[in-house]
């Protein structure tokens, strides 16, 4: 396979404009979720932020991640975070505590990383160019992501199974109680229902 | 099993010293299973000094036998070793039995190993059967003594360790036997430590063991940086080749470790003072096997010796020296145990002239000392039996007529007393003979000056000698009162009786028939056969000054008239002299502890003002950046965070810096 | 061709036929059996009842260390010739693991110290054992001193203990770069649980496994960020690779397989500088973490202190040989090529992290904390023999782990003994006199740590003095110089503490000791004697050591 020539970055495709938008759209949503007063609204921008993002990987014809980020991310991780923010019965309004005094720090930081990891990869594919044409041939399909997963990488899939179980057994360990007396458990139940 | 006994059987029929060997032979691998397991030799004893120790009283009953059991283990093997030796042809008489890779760190490569050869062999048959009879001695002799249990768990540990110094084979391995050594010699002569001069007299033989031992450890590293390698072989094959300088040094070295263990002049200062230990240990580690070390060590090292003409001087001359010096003050000692300790020193003195001569008296050195194992050890164990029968009275001003008292005892040491003096047909007349013959035969006017303070030495000691053996057992009785002499029991006069037949055949064994020195040719060295000729020049003259020394000393000691009064006479200046052992310690003192004690002085200072000063800020600056660096621990997860992520930009940081 | 037309084109064909993955189970045997163990834990925890749980785990849990182990010698004894022909090794499992002498070395070490471990675990004379009784109970609620008084104890200890060791030996023996995440992941995830479930003290315990866990999930970031970097340097995250292309360098070109679609090669050229050193030094980062380098050492002090002592021994002892494993196949194997580069930066770490780890000890009062920093600078004495970065540095490294694991384990064992009412008795303080009331115990502390000071006769010497040689060998002479300096700080509280247990006075309501049942007395009886066999009679392991050095890892 030869690296194709034709194409650049000066004479962007639709595909590349696309790619752009979803950009900019995540990195905004992406403020508004460290910026809103609101938990439930920082929620929420995190699924548009989500979203957009999975918009990118379909854009580079990477059909099985953005379907997964859609599922997990902007399906169990967000629905998670908002159950999470109902049961610790967080404020549904705007509430003024949700920044610390360390918030100029978390900036410089945050600017800091982000200015060290986009230099570092705006300069490490300064040259490259892939046009998306070449992208789409396949490489991000179910299919091959499967092939390369069950036979390449098969190892590695199956120790990841080995640690869900292994997080699993330990999910068990910290939330399960069998011993103590019964009443105990009851007056605990009857006090969770009248809240 | 049966290749053992059909070779331990076959050398019994011939005579084993007809079969010499031409030049030193060649090391060879040990087998079978009695050569092949001789690291059981030391393991026993030490296995019985680690159950005696390490089982407190739980071991006080049947301990002492435990001990007795292993040493004769030992003794027994040995004997084994020593037989199966024999079956070999001369040349392959050098048996080398790798154990272990002991210490393999980078080029320095020093391997567990054990040499079995007519030397080695010869010093462990002396350990283990002079060290038995000895424990089986003890056994009467500390049967009182509620610590018997500890005693004996020590002296397990020396035959242990002694045997380990003579069967290494190589220089590391034979200087953990030394300090072995030195460590029960430590231990045993300060055994009843609840006597201030026992304390005393421990801490001073180690101190002063301390000078040699550290004279042959930086023998051995120096011989490291010039072999490359510390084993036996190696190095003895090329001792020629090595720098004259530095061979002559190490030869220098290996003597003051020599002097240390073996009490030669500078390091003698310690062995009269050693005599406060119980006497079977006298007998054992500061006459018969320890002090002994230093004449094993020169003989093991003669090849280095042989191309060291310089070093060899020197050690004839710190023989002679060494032999007329402790003879003197065994003239002038009242205490029964230091008069046979000046003996020592003097006997030694003559194994370390042998020694000295080279190849023409390692043989002669080697025979005397094995002699002098016997007679010494039988003196000495005679004179315990008389301490045991007079209230532990040491001083030979309260003994006299003590022949009918104990005429086992009397028995026995006067045996030892005529092999000691030379007396012919006796064990010390063939060896000691040997030496002033060959120390003659050196020729020139070294070998006159060398030959002719031998011969006086002998003179001298046939005086000391029969000044013990009249004041002990001849004349009137001078006891203290309430002194009731009895012989001692059976455990004890029964050793005092196997050393005496040793101390009057022994000699007669082994230099008859040149039997001795062709065995021990395949280490030492051919050395040409002259027959025993108790007619030579030297001999006459020797036998001549002894009958001298022993008429002088009948004349002022032993005939009914003479009056031996209980308290010493002032004496003259040369008696005062040899009383205060000849002013070593004043030397030792004014020479060494004056200067050293001033040095400490002044180093205490530097170091109080100095070092400590140092020390303490350093403490302080490390106590407190600990302080300090300690805060950095906050406890909070988010500080941790910060610390890695600054530390991940300094590890970016750090690479980054290469590329620049 | 467009994402529709290949959709509609393939639903009609039948699903193509993936070709099967080669993988050699006889070499991944020992790990397999570890994991197969755990699993087996899962189903006893589920089918077993509670009061036989504990009785039917811990055998089995050993059993299948010890297994693992002879599995691990018979792999060892194997002739297995690597593609280059040269050495001894092979790339197993598609590439996912390298199977090789020095892997072999690490796994067997890190088999033999978890067995150690377990039977710290399995103690229950101490306090019915380390482990709470149930972590879900509030800490001082009455459920909680129900569960004490019930003599209840968690058994999902063994599988999640296996689980770790399962992850330790997937970690070291990586031939990638995804496969050493996995690992990662699979040996953190059951130790930040463990942590968590001491018997006495449950908030500092819980504390601990929060900070552990969030801490480690902060450096697993670095290495996935590292790895990705590397990734787009290599085109690659197999080790190999990335060696290839750091020698190729910037603009290189070489062709590689392409994943799911067998057969197909793809020309990949190597990324510019920039990506590579902001890889390694992040991939870097990830890994020093976990062995507790300096400045990523913040988290080792308070989960030892937090952290069940027997899981604390287990990390300590096996965590770091693991770790260590996978620093030196990652820079052995992937950044061969680049040894100038970044020996300053380890050059930096370890300097840091023996001082800081000796400095810092000086003032600690916890015996947990003391013997974290001593760990730490260990680590620090480790670092030195790597960076010679040749195989008498591995060897070297290799024997210090090996010696380093059995003493450590020892030493944390005594401190389980050492107990007052609220449990251990933690603080220095209370160990004052301690040789007067149990001399056999305080020795064999003191021996423990003798060792760690590295006196004569120990492990602890001959493993310094290997590393150190081999540091002075590699041309690191200014950096022995300050491990020594080190040393003889270390040395400093070491000694403080010998003299405190036997020659200070015990207090009158000072600390009893427990006396143990046969397991923690077999923890300590292993302990001292690998100690002292290792620091007199070292030949056999080193020349092991030697051995599985001297043919390097597999690439």
């Amino acid at each position: 396979m030869t690296v194709l020539a034709e194409g650049s970055y000066a004479s962007p495709t639709g595909q590349e404009i696309v790619f752009v938008l979803l950009g900019v759209v995540t990195l905004a949503a992406a403020v508004l979720v460290v910026t809103t007063r609101r938990l439930v609204h920082a929620a929420l921008w995190l699924v548009v932020a989500f979203g957009a993002l999975a918009g990118c990987y379909l854009v580079m014809s990477a059909e099985l991640v953005a379907w997964v980020q859609v599922l997990i991310y902007v399906g169990a991780v967000v629905v998670l975070l908002l159950f999470g923010i109902m049961l610790t019965r967080a404020p549904i309004g705007p509430s003024t505590d949700l920044d610390g005094a360390n918030r100029p720090a978390a900036v410089v930081v945050a600017v800091a990383l982000a200015g060290v990891l986009v230099t570092v990869i705006v300069d490490g594919f300064r040259t490259a160019y892939v046009p998306s044409a070449r992208a789409s041939s396949g490489a991000g399909s179910a299919e091959t992501i499967g092939a390369a997963l069950f036979r390449d990488w098969v190892l590695p899939f199956e120790a990841l199974s080995v640690l869900l179980l292994a997080a699993l057994i330990g999910a068990i360990v910290l939330s399960r109680r069998e011993i103590g007396p019964a009443e105990t458990d009851a007056r605990r139940g009857g006090g969770e229902g009248e809240g | 099993m049966t290749g053992t006994l059909t070779s331990a059987a076959a050398p019994l029929a011939g005579s084993f010293g007809n079969l010499a060997g031409a030049g030193l032979a060649e090391t060879t691998a040990a087998t079978g299973a009695v050569h092949g397991n001789a690291w059981l030799m030391v393991a026993f004893p030490l296995l019985g000094a680690a159950v005696l120790l390490l089982g407190g009283r739980r071991t006080s009953g049947w301990g002492h036998y435990l001990a007795v059991a292993m040493s004769l283990a030992s003794f027994v093997w040995g004997v084994l070793s020593f037989f199966q030796l024999l079956g070999f042809a001369p040349e392959e008489r050098s048996r080398d039995l790798h154990i272990f890779s002991w210490i393999p760190v980078g080029s320095l490569r020093i391997d567990f190993g054990l040499l079995l050869d007519p030397l080695s062999l010869t010093f462990v048959l002396l350990i283990t059967g002079v060290g038995s009879l000895i424990h089986i001695y003890s056994i009467g002799y500390m049967a009182h003594d509620p610590e018997r249990r500890r005693f004996f768990a020590y002296l397990n540990l020396f035959v242990a360790a002694m045997l380990l110094l003579v069967l290494a084979n190589n220089y590391a391995l034979l200087y953990v036997g030394w300090e072995g050594v030195g460590l029960a010699s430590y231990l045993l002569i300060g055994f009843w430590q609840y006597k201030n001069s026992a304390a005393v007299a421990a801490k001073k033989a180690f101190i002063v063991n301390r000078v040699g031992d550290f004279g042959l450890s930086v023998g051995i590293m120096i011989m490291f940086a010039t072999f490359g390698t510390v084993a036996f072989t190696p190095i003895f094959e090329h001792a020629a080749e090595g720098a004259q300088g530095w061979v002559t040094t190490i030869a220098l070295l290996l003597l003051l470790g020599a002097c240390g263990k073996s009490a030669q002049l500078p390091l003698q200062s310690w062995l009269l003072d050693a005599m406060e230990g119980p006497t079977p240990v006298s007998a054992l580690i500061h006459a018969a096997t320890m002090v002994t070390a230093g004449v094993y060590l020169i003989t093991r090292s003669g090849p280095i010796f042989d191309v060291a003409p310089e070093a060899q001087l020197v050690v004839t001359i710190v023989g002679a020296a060494t032999l007329l010096f402790g003879a003197i003050i065994g003239c002038a000692k009242d205490d029964i145990k230091k008069a046979l300790a000046g003996s020592t020193m003097s006997q030694i003195g003559y194994m370390h002239l042998a020694a000295g001569l080279g190849p023409i008296g390692y043989a002669a050195a080697i025979a005397h000392l094995l002699t002098h194992g016997f007679f010494k050890a039988g003196l000495f164990l005679g004179a315990g039996s008389v301490m045991h029968g007079m209230n532990d009275q040491v001083d030979m001003r309260k003994y006299g007529a003590l022949r009918k008292a104990m005429p086992i005892t009397f028995a026995t040491f006067g045996l030892g007393y005529l092999a000691i003096i030379g007396f012919p047909g006796l064990a010390g007349w063939f060896t000691k003979d040997a030496i002033i013959e060959a120390a003659f035969a050196k020729g020139g006017t070294t070998g006159l000056v060398l030959g002719g303070a031998a011969l006086l030495g002998a003179g001298l000691t046939a005086f000391y000698m029969s000044r013990v053996m009249f004041m002990t057992f001849f004349g009137t009785k001078r006891w203290d009162d309430g002194a009731h002499p009895h012989e001692s029991p059976a455990s004890m006069t029964g050793p005092m009786v196997l050393l005496a037949i040793g101390s009057v055949f022994g000699g007669a064994f082994l230099v008859l028939g040149h039997r001795f020195a062709d065995f021990l040719a395949p280490v030492v060295g051919e050395q040409e056969a002259h027959a025993f000729n108790p007619l030579a020049p030297a001999s006459v003259a020797t036998f001549v000054l002894m009958v001298l020394g022993v008429s002088i000393a009948w004349l002022r000691y032993g005939r009914e008239r003479a009056t031996v009064p209980r308290t010493a006479p002032k004496g003259s200046f040369v008696t005062v002299a040899a009383r205060k052992d000849l002013y070593g310690d004043a030397i030792n003192e004014g020479l060494l502890m004056r200067p050293g004690q001033w040095l400490a002085r002044v180093s205490v200072f530097v170091d109080n003002r100095g070092i400590d000063g140092i020390v303490r800020s350093l403490a302080a600056a490390v106590g407190g950046s600990s302080g300090r660096l300690r805060r950095v621990q906050t406890g909070y997860v988010r500080s941790y965070a910060l610390s890695m992520f600054f530390g991940a930009a300094i590890v970016v940081a750090a690479l980054l810096v290469v590329r620049l | 061709m467009s994402l529709l037309a290949s959709a509609v084109l393939a639903a009609p064909a039948p699903t193509p036929d993936i070709p099967a993955p080669t993988i050699e189970y006889g070499l991944l045997s020992p790990m397999l059996l570890v994991f197969g163990i755990a699993v087996v834990g899962v189903l006893v925890e589920a089918f077993v009842p509670r009061a036989h749980r504990a009785a039917v785990q811990m055998p089995i849990t050993l059993l299948g260390l010890a297994g693992a182990f002879i599995l691990t010698i018979v792999v060892a004894t194997q002739d297995i010739t690597p593609a280059s022909g040269q050495g001894w090794g092979k790339l197993a499992a598609m590439g996912s693991i390298g199977i090789d002498r020095p892997t072999l070395f690490i796994q067997g070490t890190i088999l033999i110290l978890a067995l150690v471990s377990t039977f710290m675990i399995a103690e229950r004379r101490t306090d019915e054992g380390s482990f709470t009784a149930q972590a879900a109970a509030t800490p001082g609620s009455a459920a909680e001193r129900e569960g004490l008084l019930a003599g209840a104890t968690h058994t999902e200890v063994y599988p999640l203990v296996m689980f770790a060791v399962g992850g330790m030996l997937l970690f070291p023996a990586s031939g990638d770069l995804i496969t050493m995440f996995v690992a990662l992941e699979v040996l953190s995830l059951p130790l930040y649980l463990l942590c968590g479930l001491a018997r006495r003290r449950r908030l500092l315990s819980q504390e601990a496994a929060v900070k552990y866990f969030l801490l480690g999930a902060f450096s697993s970031g670095f290495f996935l960020f590292g790895a990705a970097l590397l990734y787009g340097y290599a085109g690659s995250v197999q080790l190999g690779a990335i060696a290839r292309a750091v020698r190729l360098g910037p603009g290189g070109q070489y062709a590689t397989e392409v994943y799911g679609a067998s057969g197909q090669f793809a020309q990949v050229t190597v990324g510019s500088n920039a990506l590579l050193m902001l890889g390694v030094a992040l991939l870097a980062v990830g890994l020093l973490f976990k062995l507790g380098a300096v400045p990523f050492q913040s988290w080792k002090p308070d989960v030892y202190q937090g952290a069940p002592t027997p899981i604390t021994a287990l990390m300590a002892s096996c965590t770091l040989v693991a770790a260590f494993g996978a620093l030196f196949r990652v820079f052995y194997v992937a950044f061969d090529g680049l040894t100038w580069e970044w020996r300053p930066m380890m050059w930096l770490i370890a300097i840091l992290t023996m001082v800081v780890g000796a400095v810092v000890a000086v003032t600690q009062t916890d015996v947990k904390r003391l013997l974290a920093y001593s760990s730490i600078a260990h680590a620090g004495f480790i670092l030195t023999g790597m960076i010679a970065a040749d195989a008498a540095g591995l060897s070297s490294a290799l024997f210090y782990l090996a010696a380093y694991g059995f003493t450590t384990i020892g030493a944390f064992a005594i401190v389980t003994l050492v107990r007052d009412a609220g449990g251990e008795a933690g603080h220095l303080s209370r160990w004052a006199g301690l040789g007067k009331r149990s001399p056999v115990i305080a020795g064999a502390f003191a021996f423990f740590l003798l060792a760690f000071a590295g006196i004569p006769l120990t492990s602890g010497f001959i493993g310094k003095f290997a590393v150190f040689q081999a540091a002075i060998a590699g041309g690191a002479t200014p950096l022995v110089v300050v491990g020594v300096l080190s040393s003889a700080v270390a040395a400093f509280f070491y000694v403080r503490i010998i003299v405190l247990m036997f020659f200070s006075d015990p207090a009158p309501d000072g600390p009893a000791v427990v006396v143990p049942s046969v397991f923690t007395s077999a923890a300590v009886a292993l302990g001292v004697a690998a100690t002292l066999v290792l620091g007199v009679l070292p030949q056999s392991v080193l020349d092991l050591a030697d051995q599985a050095a001297s043919s390097l890892f597999v690439r």
